[in-house]
């Protein structure tokens, strides 16, 4: 991929930095620490911490923004405690997310997920079985009541997000 | 930028010049803004400053310069003292600790005692740290001037003190650094003590196979400097001591040390090495890293100076089994074995004080992802040298330590404990300058002796300044070391055969190598020493953030200490390589023996007075003393303090705590200091 001055964006990089969690992105040396011990890196090399910020600091917004990679951080934080620069990398994707997300890009499979926890209150859906078990466990039915998520989702502006014409994230090649 | 800013106002009255009336009859203050080209005046208005100080009670006169540090700027002062009778001096410009001395000598030049000056720091304490916010900076730099200037009318003439100069030195610590520094010192004609806390001097140097990047035998061109130290009769050598108290400032330093019992008489000892043959009691070797063994009596290397054996007290049977055994008392034939040693204190007095304290190495056990100390065959670079050096456990046999077979895959790994954010307390932040040339050095030293081996070295970035050093690395290149661009996150060990899986990502080629090694070795960084807290206060001297001894400038006085007559030589300052240990070993002793040349050495009149018919012996001042400057005497009016000026430092503690105001700071006075607060708070 041929990348021209005017695709880049100077900015980008203090933008991550003033996000929450994105403060010390400018420091990566580009060790590679991050990813030899990433195990979401080990079996989808698509996801590759370094090359992530590598793009960040080199201005690639869109690129970054849109990607479906960013979203596939497990959060495991491995990176984070072994970065000898300090970058937090698990944090600076979440900044990465965050800003995606403002900026409209929701990825499909966390798009679901809110979606799941709006109608039900949790990630899956309480069946009888459960319900039955739970009553000869002598503990309560799960209610169906889910106006107190949606209230929570209003207030955090989840609901909105949701229900905005998002467009989702394209696939970018890492590197 | 493109602040404008007027020539030197010399003869503009209105912009801020004379002002004759309001002066009466009290101090005639001259006072002088410095924009130092753009370095203040970018950020400070300094004819805003000027104007708003020159109506001030006392002032005759106020200007902004250019360069006040310039011959031109200080004409301008000296035409002033002389012309308007000016019989005090403010000077608003850069920090006191650059130019206070130029400025001081411009006064006794012009016939006013060097103590009528003040400076305002309005560069490094103001402009260079507001830099984002003019009008700010402009009002405290406004401050500062007015501080001065209200300290300034209550400055009292003071005389230098004069000290006589003992013409010798003492240096701390033998390494490389310390031996060149002794070296150098006694080849000028200086009586020279060098004092190493080890039983022998020689330092990390002599623990080391070869040198880069000549691949020089490392005891080879070091044991001979060891030599001279041992022949040459200007120089004391004092091991196996470490220094527990130092007084007194330059010219004459009063210095305790600690002698540790070696048990063993040093002039009767010929190293004849029968009493350890007979010696039944074994201690893991520290020489080489804990890879091989010695015995309770000892020499820690064979060319080790003193050439004397040292007792192990925590391995002697003599000590661990109450008494018992002494064979090495009844073998030895000249009788050198002494157990009735103890501790001794000996005391020095020298003219000014090397330090050559060196560095530790990052304990690597810290990073436990890479397994050090778990997984025998992960090694530090130290322990490369040991285990490859003729005079280690595989005598110069290159073998890991698992099973002590060859190893044919070898990976080294950078920046362990260096270049590191996150380990703040262990490790350091910088870079440690000298492991890149060490693993080319290794890596190179493993194709020399196995030419079939696969040797792979993963980094950040190869740093090979220095004279030889990129060719050494090219080098090591055509031999067909592997450069790879990227740090591994862990080293898994497979435990039935100790081999070493290690997973990085190659930047360049954008895949992940998953390799497997027989050996894995760390580049590890220099930490500064254990002890180097302690010894800094001892002496006095000042520690940067990376915990490393503070040099006077980190330009022009790249040997200096913040105190005068302390001087610093190799990795006490940040880790450096031997040639450039050396260098700064000749600039240290260069440095001292300047002091040590003059007779008389005049010294700044910063300590206190005691007023005996205030002070009530209460021992305030005597207990809050960090360097026993102020002791309380029985006279014939009672109990009064009483400074000891070679120990006193001017702090100021004793003065700041007297609660009978018995003690007055000479120059930093009481009322001074009220002055100079109050028009602080007065400009809002």
């Amino acid at each position: 991929m041929d990348i021209v001055i005017t695709d880049l964006d100077p900015r980008f990089k203090h933008e991550v930095a003033k996000e929450e969690g994105g403060e010390r992105v400018k420091y990566c040396f580009q060790c590679g620490t991050c990813t030899s011990g990433c195990p979401v890196s080990e079996i989808d090399s698509k996801y590759n911490p370094r090359c992530i910020i590598r793009m960040v600091i080199l201005g690639m917004r869109e690129q970054v923004l849109r990607s479906d990679f960013i979203w596939l951080c497990s959060t495991c934080y491995t990176c984070y405690e072994r970065c000898p620069q300090d970058v937090r990398i698990t944090e600076v994707m979440n900044a990465l997310k965050n800003m995606a997300v403002r900026e409209g890009y929701i990825h499909p499979a966390f798009r679901a997920q809110a979606e799941l926890i709006g109608s039900h209150g949790r990630l899956y859906e309480i069946d009888e079985f459960t319900e039955e078990k739970r009553e000869e466990l002598g503990l309560a039915r799960l209610s169906g009541d889910i106006a107190e998520v949606a209230e929570i989702f209003k207030i955090t502006g989840l609901a909105e997000l949701l229900s905005e014409a998002s467009q989702e994230p394209v696939r970018t090649a890492s590197a | 930028m493109g602040v404008a800013h007027g020539e030197v106002k010399a003869e503009a009255p209105h912009m801020g010049g004379i002002n004759e009336a309001g002066c009466g009859r009290g101090p005639r203050i001259g006072v002088y803004v410095c924009h130092c080209g753009l370095n203040i005046a970018a950020t400070v208005d300094v004819a805003r400053v000027r104007d708003a100080v020159a109506g001030l009670p006392g002032v005759v006169v106020a200007r902004d310069n250019k360069y006040t540090c310039s011959e031109v700027g200080q004409k301008t002062i000296a035409d002033d003292i002389k012309n308007l009778n000016l019989d005090r001096v403010v000077i608003a410009s850069c920090s006191p600790r650059l130019h206070e001395r130029t400025f001081r000598e411009l006064m006794a030049r012009s016939g006013l005692n060097p103590f009528l000056l003040e400076m305002a720091n309005i560069r490094e304490q103001c402009s260079w740290v507001h830099g984002h916010d003019r009008e700010a900076a402009t009002r405290k730099a406004v401050a500062l001037t007015r501080a001065a200037i209200a300290r300034a009318a209550l400055l009292e003439p003071l005389e230098r003190n004069v000290g006589s100069v003992t013409k010798s030195a003492m240096v701390i610590g033998g390494g490389v650094a310390g031996i060149s520094a002794a070296l150098y010192l006694a080849n000028m004609g200086v009586k020279t003590y060098l004092v190493e806390r080890e039983p022998s001097i020689g330092g990390h140097m002599a623990m080391l196979d070869k040198t880069f990047p000549t691949l020089d035998c490392s005891l080879c061109i070091l044991s001979p400097k060891m030599v001279e130290v041992r022949e040459n009769s200007n120089i004391e050598l004092l091991s196996y001591t470490e220094v527990r108290k130092v007084e007194g400032q330059v010219g004459s330093f009063k210095v305790e040390l600690l002698r540790k019992p070696r048990y063993i008489d040093e002039a009767k000892c010929v190293a004849c090495g029968l009493c350890a043959e007979k010696c039944p009691s074994k201690a893991p070797d520290e020489f080489n890293r804990g890879y091989s063994e010695r015995k309770a009596i000892y020499i820690p290397f064979p060319q080790a100076i003193p050439a004397s054996y040292v007792i192990d007290p925590n391995y002697c049977r003599y000590f661990t089994r109450g008494g018992k055994c002494r064979v090495c008392e009844k073998i030895c034939e000249r009788g050198a074995v002494d157990f009735s040693q103890r501790e001794e204190i000996v005391t020095l007095d020298v003219g000014a004080i090397v330090i050559a304290t060196g560095f530790e190495p990052y304990d690597a056990s810290r990073k436990t992802q890479y397994g050090y100390g778990r997984f025998p065959n992960v090694i530090t670079s130290l322990d490369f040298e040991r285990i490859i050096c003729a005079d280690g456990p595989t005598h110069g046999k290159l073998k890991r330590p698992s099973d002590w077979e060859i190893p044919r895959r070898i990976a080294f790994i950078q920046c362990v404990g260096s270049r590191d954010e996150h380990e703040t307390d262990g490790a350091g932040k910088y870079c440690s300058r000298v492991c890149c040339m060490i693993t080319a050095k290794q890596a190179f030293m493993v194709k020399e002796k196995y030419p079939d081996a696969e040797v792979y070295v993963y980094h950040t970035d190869m740093r090979t300044a220095g004279k030889g050093f990129e060719e050494f690395y090219q080098r090591g290149r055509s031999e067909g070391i592997v450069f790879v661009r990227g740090k591994p996150g862990e080293i898994v060990e497979n435990p039935e055969d100790h081999s070493l899986r290690v997973v990085a990502e190659d930047a360049d080629s954008g895949c992940i190598l998953d390799l497997t090694f027989d050996m894995v070795v760390l580049a590890i960084g220099l930490r500064p020493p254990g002890g180097l807290v302690e010894l800094a206060q001892k002496l006095n001297v000042s520690r940067s953030a990376d915990g490393f001894l503070l040099e006077g400038h980190p330009k022009l006085r790249p040997a200096e200490t913040s105190i005068e007559g302390i001087y610093l030589a190799g990795c006490a300052q940040f880790p450096k390589d031997i040639p450039d240990s050396v260098a700064q070993a000749g600039c240290a002793a260069a440095a001292a023996a300047g002091v040590l040349a003059s007779d008389r050495i005049e010294m700044d009149p910063l300590n206190p007075v005691v007023d005996e018919e205030l002070c009530i012996g209460c021992r305030l001042c005597e207990k809050l003393c960090p360097y026993g400057g102020i002791k309380v005497e029985k006279t014939d009016k009672g109990f009064k303090a009483r400074v000891i000026e070679l120990a006193c430092k001017g702090c100021g503690v004793c003065g700041a705590a007297c609660s009978a105001r018995a003690i007055k700071m000479r120059h930093y006075s009481d009322e001074q200091i009220y002055a100079q607060t109050a028009a602080l708070l007065e400009v809002g």
